[in-house]
């Protein structure tokens, strides 16, 4: 029974990775846009099978092109956001409600497109990274490190750290802070909130869509994968505290545990279950995350 | 007017109950029964979103409780049909007691998410409990009775209606509900208090879904997680109400009829690419959210508005009083 504990601990700290990767990309569109995207696990969904198939048809390592994935995302979610914009500003209704409405037929939208193009198959995308792994042995305790887990945890802290220095050392970090904390004094010290909430989402989806290439090398993926990882995106938000940045590793970490706990003692088909009752937990004892800290 | 109106809707009730013997085709009933089954789930799912102002992403799993209840009590307890339905609708009411609880003091975000998380866990928990059969689903005793489900439909369709037109635009309750969708702290202000009216709410939209489910679970007697809990419920009570006309009863009822219609059409048509349908709908949402904000009921009765302010409006431009910037004053 203990013996697989430290192996349970290590697989959900590397697969927790790539969730701190998803969310704060999520967090970035929440702080900017003031609505949380509810097409996030269909843009992972997207660039998992862009990987798939570029994969396939080049027949090279799928982690060499994430930047081309990032890139043609990235794109699309630029082109995007107008719409998303366009709603939100505006006049008749309820602009709030009406985007979320927006985010959610546009998941829908994706799924549909994805389960008519990529059919109802699970598929993994073949990395050579995929087969090694090497072990630890400290005293009695033994623990299998996949090699590609620890890629995905690599992968995870450049991109945090890189989201890190285009938020706090740039120009462009300063004005998505600023935005992100009053939109109108923003726009009044020259900040253009369409374009940098352009470029924000822009770089939310293509973050998105190349965590989607490296959870289909760990995992399995198929077209009706992005409601769960949509789900797993509002665990960490939640847990977080919404737009609560620092928050972001420790609850991602954690889902990533919650996961594998359940992968390795119980039924994985019950980690949907737990993760439901633990964000029902936070939401009914600390609703602002779990250093209350959120909005 | 009022006479008018009344006697308007006692043509259509007459009408609607004299349907099945003028027309006792067992397919035609069975599509007319199912339209009511929507219009009940989508002006139920209005009345968080359009009234309250609070996205409902999970209303699908309501009528998946409501299903399985009375699955569960007539299959495992032995119970007859008729006292399983308010069971149902309780128990989706208390389902949604237990989910509104903690979310519905927070922001609308917050609701969203825990409500689609929600309709995820049910469907988890439909697949794994053995109580409810798993992935295999249950079997009802088959009661083919066209008519009954007909009647039956119809008449809790028909309750649910005329009690949320009399809650929503009648009584207080409807007042101190569109006050917080139109300012919550405002609401506040005026004594009310949001986080019970917001409650009274949601389990006001729940306890019709679950007693949908449940003559639905003994009319297609045959249920099982991809069937009852399935994100197209959701899916499409909301487009249904979205494209109808959030914030109105009558909006909902249009829509579903419309998109139900449609998809009887497309259905027969197109059978192979069930999924297209994922897309249309989502589509649907997407250019009525860009184009029609109001939906297609808001837009008409707007339309009719829009026309007289428009005519008063040319009426003041003819002395060319306001010559320009006029409509910037507005917002």
């Amino acid at each position: 029974m203990f013996l697989l504990l430290p192996q349970a601990l290590v697989d959900g700290f590397l697969i927790g990775g790539i969730y701190v990767t998803i969310a704060i990309g999520f967090s970035l569109a929440y702080g900017v846009m003031h609505i949380i995207d509810f097409a996030v696990g269909e843009w992972i969904m997207l660039g998992a099978f862009l990987g798939f198939y570029l994969t396939r048809w080049l027949q090279i390592e799928p982690l060499l092109f994430l930047p081309l994935v990032f890139i043609v995302f990235a794109a699309i979610g630029y082109l995007f956001q107008p719409v998303i914009h366009r709603v939100l500003s505006g006049k008749k209704g309820n602009p709030l409600l009406m985007a979320l409405v927006f985010t959610f037929g546009l998941a829908l939208m994706i799924k549909g497109l994805g389960l008519t193009v990529f059919g109802f198959y699970s598929h993994s995308i073949p990395s050579a990274l995929s087969a090694g792994s090497f072990s630890l042995e400290i005293g009695s305790l033994f623990v299998t490190v996949p090699v590609i887990r620890l890629t995905g945890l690599i992968y995870a802290l450049a991109i945090t750290l890189a989201l890190h220095y285009l938020l706090k050392k740039t120009d462009f970090g300063l004005a998505v802070r600023a935005l992100s904390q009053n939109k109108d004094a923003a726009g009044l010290m020259g900040i253009n909130a369409k374009r940098t909430s352009s470029y924000v989402y822009g770089i939310y989806v293509g973050i998105s869509a190349m965590s989607g290439v490296l959870i289909g090398c760990i995992f399995s993926i198929s077209a009706q994968m992005g409601s769960q990882y949509t789900v797993f995106s509002f665990f960490v938000v939640v847990l977080a505290g919404m737009g609560y940045l620092s928050g972001v590793p420790w609850a991602a970490f954690l889902l990533g545990v919650v996961q594998s706990f359940f992968l390795i003692y119980f039924n994985p088909g019950w980690t949907l279950l737990a993760v439901f009752g633990i964000l029902y937990a936070v939401l009914l004892v600390s609703p602002k995350g779990l250093f209350g800290k959120g909005v | 007017m009022r006479w008018r109106n009344l006697l308007w809707i006692g043509i259509s009730i007459a009408g609607l109950l004299l349907l099945p013997k003028f027309f006792p085709d067992p397919f035609f009933l069975r599509i007319v029964t199912e339209v009511f089954m929507w219009v009940g789930l989508a002006i139920t799912w209005d009345v968080m979103a359009g009234y309250t102002g609070y996205l409902n992403f999970g209303h699908g799993a309501f009528f998946g409780i409501g299903a399985y209840v009375t699955a569960i009590l007539m299959m495992r307890s032995g119970w007859p049909f008729a006292t399983t339905l308010p069971v149902a609708g309780l128990v989706a009411g208390a389902a949604a007691l237990i989910a509104g609880l903690p979310t519905l003091r927070l922001k609308g975000a917050y609701f969203a998410i825990a409500t689609w998380a929600l309709a995820l866990a049910v469907q988890q928990m439909a697949l794994v409990l053995d109580i409810t059969g798993g992935p295999d689903g249950m079997r009802l005793p088959p009661f083919l009775h066209p008519q009954f489900f007909f009647y039956l439909m119809f008449a809790l369709v028909a309750a649910t209606f005329a009690l949320l037109w009399f809650l929503l635009e009648k009584a207080p309750f409807g007042l101190k509900v569109k006050a917080i969708r139109e300012d919550e702290l405002g609401a506040m202000a005026l004594g009310i208090n949001p986080t019970t009216i917001k409650m009274q709410a949601f389990i006001l939209s729940a306890i019709p879904a679950g007693v949908l489910g449940g003559i639905y679970a003994y009319w297609i007697t045959f249920i099982d997680p991809a069937s009852v809990l399935a994100d197209i419920i959701t899916d499409q009570a909301m487009v249904m109400a979205v494209f109808g006309g959030l914030g109105t009863l009558i909006g909902p009822l249009i829509g579903a009829v419309l998109i139900f219609a449609f998809k009887t059409y497309f259905w027969a048509y197109l059978a192979d690419y069930q999924v297209l349908y994922l897309i249309i709908l989502g589509g649907v949402i997407a250019l009525t959210v860009v184009f029609l904000p109001n939906g297609l009921w808001g837009t008409i009765t707007g339309y009719t508005g829009g026309r007289r302010i428009l005519r008063k409006a040319l009426r003041v431009r003819q002395p060319a009083e306001r010559p320009q910037g006029s409509g910037e004053k507005e917002t």
